[in-house]
């Protein structure tokens, strides 16, 4: 057995491992029931028709009832692999002989891997018979041990984190007054797609606490904030959803196919996934330990900024004369405190003798060269080196925002590849196709009302374009209107999440 | 054509001032103001003609050589709020800021008559980023200025910018609100200041004119909302919500508030900052972009407020910004002599009225040379400002 790459994830809490999450939380009786009706293999034709194909159960955590859970789980499993699904289990095991009894136990259940939080060598691996999936915090991983999929945990739930200027809360819309940010995890999962290339990255996060229905918004909006960024949210619905979906209330059953469309979107348009990053600004850390603290904070800074990025690996970048992300960037945004290799800093150097921007914490340029500053620019040191810059943070980052903000400004706006106008709380991400046939920019809204009269502004010329949403799944041609050396195409109103796809670039 | 008033209209106003001016000596100030002409212009569109238009409003008004033959001239723009907001589709320069048409007109104009220098002034919104910056983030090519005239500049005045220190300019007779204002050195470093400005409404003043920018020629960094308590800030943060809700007072390090107890009401609050500021730093030309823009507000969207597009096709100049804003009311259907609580005034005081008991102009129509296209051709009525419970601008 193999991890399969393809799989479309869910959570599919039932059991008794369920009731007994449930008792400890005081739940009612109703939830009770959702977590026993879900562990019924009829429930499994919500699934008949729809992109999920593979359910995330709870196998063991050496607990009591695991026994219980797993002969629970059997005729779930039995069944599902009827209808071709495939299951994972999520096995948290304190000793090793436990572990090895429970994965056993899974493969003969019929499941096709396990999620664990230990971490195994490689022949431990092996030794257990099923593939392995590594669950760790996003906030603490280690790189290097990711599995072909692995997963991250994180404690952010997508959507308008709203503030007003006084710090009170504010009424959610897509453009109104108050400065607001938005959550999203899209800023690790880039970090991941550069750090773990090849992989699959699986974001577990499960929705908000809440008496109500969460929205079918809020869970599009999870979808696609993993999805445009390259990963897959494992699919987690609230129990509310859930008891509804098994009364066939129509809220519910609405939420949960536009949930469907959104997955089948992605699912429709998996090419993208192979689409590069477009920026002129790279991003280099080796986003580890503290590293991945601060570069993951100026990261997600910058992303609410608009600017368009790409994420480099410091271990890895600039290690060879073909390896690494020079062409095509203005500037360069070197987090960590270490200072480069002799190799990086000579094509470093090089990069801003040809004109670029270095930003880093500490001076590793030539020698003799005198430091100027910029009156609306504070706290950095600038060395002019032929036609480029190497820009000094004086006193390291202090502030992740300001950071982000300062960065923006020294590579340029004028260097900004696509620019939302009335962005209220939607952002976007540009990649293009590997061979430069096509760009496409995915905009999503964090907000929870639809997005109106946004407009993207892109660096390139173009008649016009493909708008893609998820629902109606066809493409609509949009018209472009030429505006300072790019085009403006206004976007029609939307929900959480679309696409414009521009063929045959012009870049200016 | 001129609408000047006849010379008994004229004396009988001024017998009737008199009396008013011993009940209330405050009143012999603004009787003492220049009458004015002001240039009413007809341009349907934001193209070439825009220069030949304003290049003929510069002449009906004297022209602009005797003005800025060889001398610093300073221009403040009309780039309020942020960058990336637009009414519906609209660029910002087809409802709410001025049009860059109209920037790269007069400072074209301005060039050609001479001026030796024309730097070009906005305090963009919460941020120190240099003003170029700002105007490429709205999708504008600064560099176009540049080719408009020799010498041009930008700078961002929100904050310290290129000076070494704050520029203090006193009001005269003592304030209204502040007995002076601390301002970023291009204030100061100018000879010749140009207010350029949108035809417009505003929620708090009623209208946006020509008088109204000069609100934004106070950094931030001493004005914000986060301003320190003893010198000013290095950054601009936040907007100039003191001025509007007397939530703090501005630095130890600036000219103090006149009363720090008058009322927070932002209706009465802003026409007298406004009111000071153009008393203390004078407009020498005022020009109101007045082509394409937008009624019920200032910006292209805010809680409360009804946005919509508007097409009045008219610039308006003139050399004294009472006298210019009192015309530009009048094309906008206003009557530029009305006081609280009359349309557009209906919350606040009438800063065309503040403004002239400071000495500054005369806001009565009958004492202004019109000349140009008659107020009468011209007019296109705003409507008053009402307030939505929608947040999202139709």
């Amino acid at each position: 057995m193999t991890l399969n790459s393809k799989w479309v994830p869910m959570k599919w809490p039932c059991g008794p491992a369920e009731f007994a999450r449930l008792k400890a939380t005081d739940a009612d009786a109703e939830l009770m029931k959702v977590a026993e009706a879900w562990t019924q293999p009829s429930t499994l034709q919500l699934l008949k028709g729809t992109p999920v194909n593979c359910l995330v159960v709870d196998w063991a955590a050496g607990v009591p009832w695991d026994r219980a859970q797993q002969l629970a789980l059997e005729p779930l499993i039995h069944a599902g692999r009827q209808l071709g699904i495939s299951f994972v289990g999520k096995v948290k095991a304190g000793l090793r002989e436990d572990l090895q009894a429970a994965v056993a136990a899974g493969r003969a259940a019929g499941l096709e891997a396990v999620i664990l939080t230990a971490i195994l060598d490689d022949s431990e691996s092996r030794a257990l018979g099923l593939p392995v999936i590594l669950q760790q915090a996003n906030d603490n991983i280690e790189w290097d041990v990711t599995t072909p999929i692995f997963s991250a945990t994180s404690k952010v739930w997508p959507g308008a984190n709203l503030k007003t200027i006084d710090g009170n809360t504010a009424t959610a819309g897509p453009t109104v007054d108050p400065w607001a940010d938005a959550d999203s995890n899209g800023c690790f999962s880039l970090i991941a797609r550069q750090m773990a290339p090849d992989k699959t990255l699986w974001l577990d996060i499960d929705p908000p606490w809440s008496t109500d229905t969460l929205s079918a918004e809020s869970y599009c909006l999870a979808i696609g904030d993993s999805r445009v960024y390259g990963s897959r949210w494992i699919v987690s619905l609230d129990y509310r959803t859930r008891a509804g979906m098994l009364g066939g209330d129509s809220r519910a059953m609405g939420a949960w196919t536009r949930i469907c469309q959104t997955i089948s979107f992605f699912e429709n348009h998996a090419d993208w996934e192979a689409y590069r990053p477009m920026g002129s600004l790279a991003v280099i850390s080796d986003f580890a330990g503290e590293n991945m603290l601060m570069s993951g904070a100026v990261l997600t800074f910058l992303n609410r900024n608009q600017v368009q990025l790409q994420v480099f690996d410091r271990t890895r970048a600039l290690a060879g004369p073909d390896d690494g992300p020079i062409e095509g960037l203005k500037g360069i945004l070197w987090m960590d405190d270490a200072v480069p290799t002799a190799e990086q800093k000579s094509r470093l150097l090089a990069f801003v003798k040809q004109g670029g921007l270095v930003i880093a914490t500490s001076y590793w340029g030539p020698p003799g060269v005198t430091p100027q500053r910029e009156n609306w620019l504070f706290g950095y040191s600038i060395y002019s080196v032929l036609n480029g810059k190497f820009v000094v943070a004086e006193n390291g980052v202090i502030d992740p925002n300001q950071l982000a903000r300062d960065t923006h400004l020294l590579v340029g706006r004028r260097n900004d590849l696509a620019r939302l106008y009335n962005p209220g709380r939607t952002n976007c991400y540009s990649s293009i196709h590997p061979n430069h046939l096509n760009q496409v920019i995915q905009v999503l809204n964090y907000s929870t009302g639809a997005a109106s009269y946004v407009t993207l502004w892109v660096n390139t010329r173009s008649h016009s374009a493909k708008l893609w949403r998820p629902n109606p799944q066809d493409s609509l041609v949009i018209d472009g209107v030429p505006a300072n050396e790019g085009t403006d195409f206004g976007l029609p109103p939307f929900s959480v999440n679309c696409a414009v796809e521009i063929e045959k670039l012009a870049s200016l | 054509m001129t609408m000047k008033c006849s010379r008994r209209e004229f004396l009988g106003a001024m017998g009737m001032s008199a009396g008013a001016c011993i009940a209330q000596p405050g009143l012999i100030r603004a009787q003492l103001v220049p009458a004015s002409r002001v240039a009413v212009g007809v341009c349907p569109e934001y193209n070439r003609n825009v220069v030949d238009v304003l290049s003929t409003m510069f002449d009906q008004l004297g022209g602009l050589e005797g003005l800025v033959r060889g001398k610093t001239v300073a221009i403040k723009l009309n780039m309020t709020g942020n960058a990336t907001d637009r009414l519906q589709y609209l660029t910002p320069e087809m409802s709410h800021w001025v049009h860059p048409q109209v920037i790269w007109a007069t400072v074209h104009l301005l060039g050609n008559a001479g001026a030796q220098r024309i730097r070009l002034l906005e305090s963009p919104w919460a941020t120190a980023e240099p003003l170029q910056d700002f105007m490429i983030s709205a999708g504008w090519r600064p560099e176009d200025f540049l080719n408009a005239a020799s010498r041009v500049e930008f700078e961002n005045t929100n904050y310290l910018g290129n000076g070494k220190t704050y520029s203090t300019f006193m009001v005269p007779g003592g304030g209204m609100m502040c007995k002076g204002y601390d301002l970023n050195h291009s204030y100061s470093e100018c000879d010749v200041f140009v207010s350029l400005a949108k035809l417009k409404q505003h929620l708090t003043t009623g209208i946006t004119l020509s008088m109204k920018y000069c609100f934004g020629i106070t950094p931030c960094t001493i004005y914000g909302d986060k301003a320190p308590e003893d010198e000013p800030g290095l950054l601009p943060l936040g907007g100039r919500g003191p001025f509007h809700s007397g939530s703090r007072l501005p630095p130890k390090s600036a000219p103090p508030l006149v009363n720090p107890n008058v009322p927070k009401d932002g209706g009465y609050r802003v026409p007298r900052v406004v009111a000071d500021l153009v008393a203390a730093r004078p407009v020498h030309l005022a020009v109101i972009d007045g082509i394409y823009t937008e009624t019920g507000g200032e910006l292209p969207y805010k809680v409360g407020a009804v946005i919509k597009p508007a097409h009045p096709g008219l610039l308006v100049a003139g050399r004294n910004c009472v006298s210019t804003d009192a015309v530009a009311m009048a094309l906008m259907g206003f009557d530029p002599m009305a006081g609280r609580g009359t349309p557009p005034f209906q919350t606040c005081d009438n800063m065309l009225a503040l403004a002239e008991q400071q000495g500054v102009g005369t806001r009565d129509l009958r004492h202004i040379e019109v000349v140009g296209t008659p107020i009468t051709k011209a007019r296109f009525p705003f409507p008053p400002i009402v307030k939505s419970s929608q947040n999202r601008l139709g």
